[in-house]
């Protein structure tokens, strides 16, 4: 009996002991589950319920409008022109400054000390205020006094006119890069590159310091007689979550372009808009144009890609290059 | 299989000497274990012989030709690592593969994808799929084969780096220290195994350990190294009966050797006071050095050599060490007692101690054996 009666007490004050230590728990998670929920959770739910209005700032009152924001966006031809923006920007910075990132931190891995004088030049744009830069860009891509036109010019009756391109700007005048259609963007996107680079040169750099250094010698008795080959055997593999890292971090960084294309066109975002990125649509229709409804519907959009960018990333770091 | 000569090889770190004028030859098929204390330059021998440094001087002969200018990648030998630096993306039968991929497939044969169309690399790779589960066979590792390193426990894993370095014929197997990372028990039964592989293989292997047991009981010859330099490569027995140096006979065997003073005094022989050999007639330094391994010292009562007490016992069950402290000046020396003399040892008993004249190695000042000594020590001892 008495054995019974012990075995029911314990049983009564156990549950007990485990909520008093769950409250704890939850008591001590609060503060940040209130300032998670005050700062990220209830703007994101704001912007998704003004998506679906036609809210403008200072009105008293605003009409729901259901998915007619979506629709526009996927109908108009403005918003056509954002998403080839976007998308053009994404899909030639992303690979390109991982790329070179890559290469370069690479390379200054292989030099001693003076490794360290190119890590900090590759990363001066990094640490430079965009939006400064990109008005001395503006200056060098000038159209008659820019620096970039007038070296052009210097190859005119050289050999060099053989090229189609120096030959059609030495006949009728070099491309005037930000106010073409043609150009604009992808002067954008080679900003974007230059900028953007030396950010993932570090990472990468930082991924390299962990390479284990007897992996090298072991490739090298395996027969592992080029440097590409023991790249390919042990250091992209052991780059694998600093790749997946600098992908994803450049794709955020790509989508949310906006200082350069603010700086160079802030009346509307390129010649015939063909540099009008998200976050500046955003910028245009929620806060010059006080179109709150349409800027949160981008918004919500813009906040999906992101998403899914980051579940993919989280996906192959679970999955494929965690050994 | 091939012989390996080693031959006057010098290594300088900037201003530091790490390897000075080192000569060895390994014959086809030995075992041999280069031997010393952290920091006395073994690892660096092996990866010169390995190919992964350059010698400042000296030459690598490797089945009579000259492989010195050689890359690592060339010379057709296997490494095991001491972090067996496995590749930690390639499952086991991969990581084993890599070996025999890198050298018997084309650059184009080994293309993820279109290697895989090419009727020639699908030959190679069955060929190579077979050398795989042989290795695995031989090493009992065939269960293993689809898991990647990070699932597989110290000495798994440590098996598949034996595996990467035998799945193909490399001339010689070079270890570095691959038991450093195991646990004691693990470490006993992988020594055996990795001797019976050798005996199994007839290959030369040269095996880098800081472990004296190791060394010991694998190796054809030891070679013991100190300070950049090969003190003396013999085989494990010589290595313990018959050292050339102090260095040597001090590094291998446990308890340490027993390293007392001795004096000469025109024909006597003397340690602390006590007259060793009254007829010693040989030319020798009038100060010495005499190692006596703690089996060679042995309890009596009647005329003992050295007397002192009991200050530490240690108790192995198949024999007991004893740690004496000498009256004569305190110093200590270890004795090795069978289990039955256990009664008469205790902490604090006086006991007298005695030893053979021809189990004495004599050493001179700086550490170099004195054997012509020895044989007069003995010889005086025998006549008196």
């Amino acid at each position: 009996m008495v054995a019974v009666d012990a075995s029911g007490a314990t049983r009564v004050t156990k549950p007990k002991a485990d909520n008093r230590q769950a409250r704890t728990g939850w008591m001590l998670a609060t503060p940040a589950l209130v300032l998670m929920v005050l700062i990220l959770l209830v703007p994101i739910i704001l912007a998704g319920v003004l998506s679906f209005t036609n809210y403008s700032l200072g009105n008293s009152g605003f009409g729901w409008v259901g998915l007619q924001n979506y629709e526009r966006l996927f109908a108009r031809s403005t918003y056509e022109k954002m998403f080839v923006a976007t998308f053009t920007y994404v899909v030639t910075v992303v690979p390109i400054s991982v790329g070179l990132g890559l290469g370069a931190a690479l390379l200054v891995h292989s030099l001693g000390r003076i490794g360290d004088i190119y890590k900090t030049i590759y990363f001066l744009p990094v640490m430079a205020t965009l939006l400064a830069m990109a008005i001395a860009w503006e200056f060098m891509l000038h159209p008659t006094i820019g620096m970039v036109n007038r070296t052009l010019e210097m190859a005119c009756g050289t050999w060099l006119e053989v090229i189609p391109f120096f030959a059609g700007g030495c006949a009728d005048g070099f491309p005037i890069w930000l106010g073409d259609r043609d150009y604009a963007i992808w002067v954008v996107c080679f900003i974007g590159i230059w900028q953007g680079f030396g950010f993932n040169m570090v990472l990468f750099l930082a991924g390299l310091t962990s390479v284990h250094r007897e992996l090298y010698h072991a490739a090298e008795m395996d027969g592992a007689r080029s440097g590409w080959e023991r790249f390919r055997l042990v250091t992209w593999p052991a780059l694998g979550p600093t790749t997946v890292f600098v992908v994803t971090i450049s794709c955020i960084r790509a989508f949310q372009v906006f200082d350069t294309i603010e700086a160079f066109w802030p009346q509307g975002g390129g010649p015939n808009k063909s540099a009008y990125v998200m976050m500046f649509a955003i910028f245009e229709k929620g806060i010059q144009q006080n179109l709150i409804g349409i800027g949160s519907a981008i918004t919500m959009l813009f906040l999906l890609f992101v998403m899914f960018l980051t579940l993919i990333q989280r996906w192959l770091v679970e999955r494929k290059v965690h050994y | 299989m091939s012989d390996l000569h080693i031959a006057s090889v010098t290594k300088l770190f900037g201003e530091t000497s790490v390897l000075k004028g080192v000569t060895l030859d390994v014959k086809d098929g030995e075992f041999i274990s280069l031997v010393g204390p952290s920091g006395c330059g073994k690892s660096t021998l092996l990866r010169i012989i390995a190919g992964l440094e350059t010698p400042t001087t000296g030459t690598i002969a490797i089945g009579g030709a000259d492989v010195t200018q050689l890359r690592a990648a060339d010379r057709n030998l296997s490494m095991v690592f001491q972090s067996y630096a496995l590749y930690p993306h390639l499952t086991v039968a991969e990581n084993i593969a890599v070996p025999l991929q890198m050298r018997q497939m084309t650059a184009l044969q080994r293309l993820p994808l279109l290697g895989g169309l090419l009727p020639s690399a699908r030959a190679q790779a069955g060929d190579i799929a077979q050398a795989v589960s042989h290795a695995a066979q031989i090493l009992e590792i065939a269960p293993l084969l689809d898991r990647k390193p990070g699932q597989l426990s110290g000495g798994q894993r440590q098996r598949v780096a034996l595996g990467r370095a035998l799945v193909r014929d490399p001339a010689a197997f070079l270890l570095d220290e691959p038991l450093s990372n195991l646990d004691a028990k693990l470490r006993v039964q992988t020594r055996t195994e990795i001797a019976e592989l050798h005996r199994r293989l007839q290959a030369t292997f040269i095996y880098v350990t800081h472990d004296q047991v190791e060394a010991m009981t694998m190796s054809d010859r030891i070679a013991v190294m100190m300070g950049g330099e090969i003190l003396q490569c013999a085989p494990p027995d010589v290595i313990y009966e018959d050292p050339d140096d102090i260095r040597v006979a001090e590094f291998i065997g446990s308890p340490k050797i027993n390293i007392l003073p001795v004096e000469r005094n025109g024909t006597v022989l003397t340690v602390f006071d006590q007259v060793l050999s009254a007829h010693f007639s040989a030319d020798s330094p009038k100060l010495m050095q005499m190692g006596l391994r703690p089996e060679a010292l042995r309890l009596t009562q009647t005329a003992p050599l050295l007397t002192g007490r009991v200050v530490h016992l240690e108790n192995l069950g198949a024999e007991i060490f004893a740690q004496v402290a000498l009256d004569s000046n305190g110093s200590r020396v270890t004795l090795r007692a069978i289990p039955a003399q256990r009664h008469s040892l205790g902490l604090g008993v006086q006991v007298g101690l005695s030893f053979d004249l021809n189990s004495v190695m004599l050493f001179d000042a700086d550490g170099a054996r004195l054997r012509k000594a020895e044989v007069a020590a003995t010889r005086a001892a025998e006549v008196a």
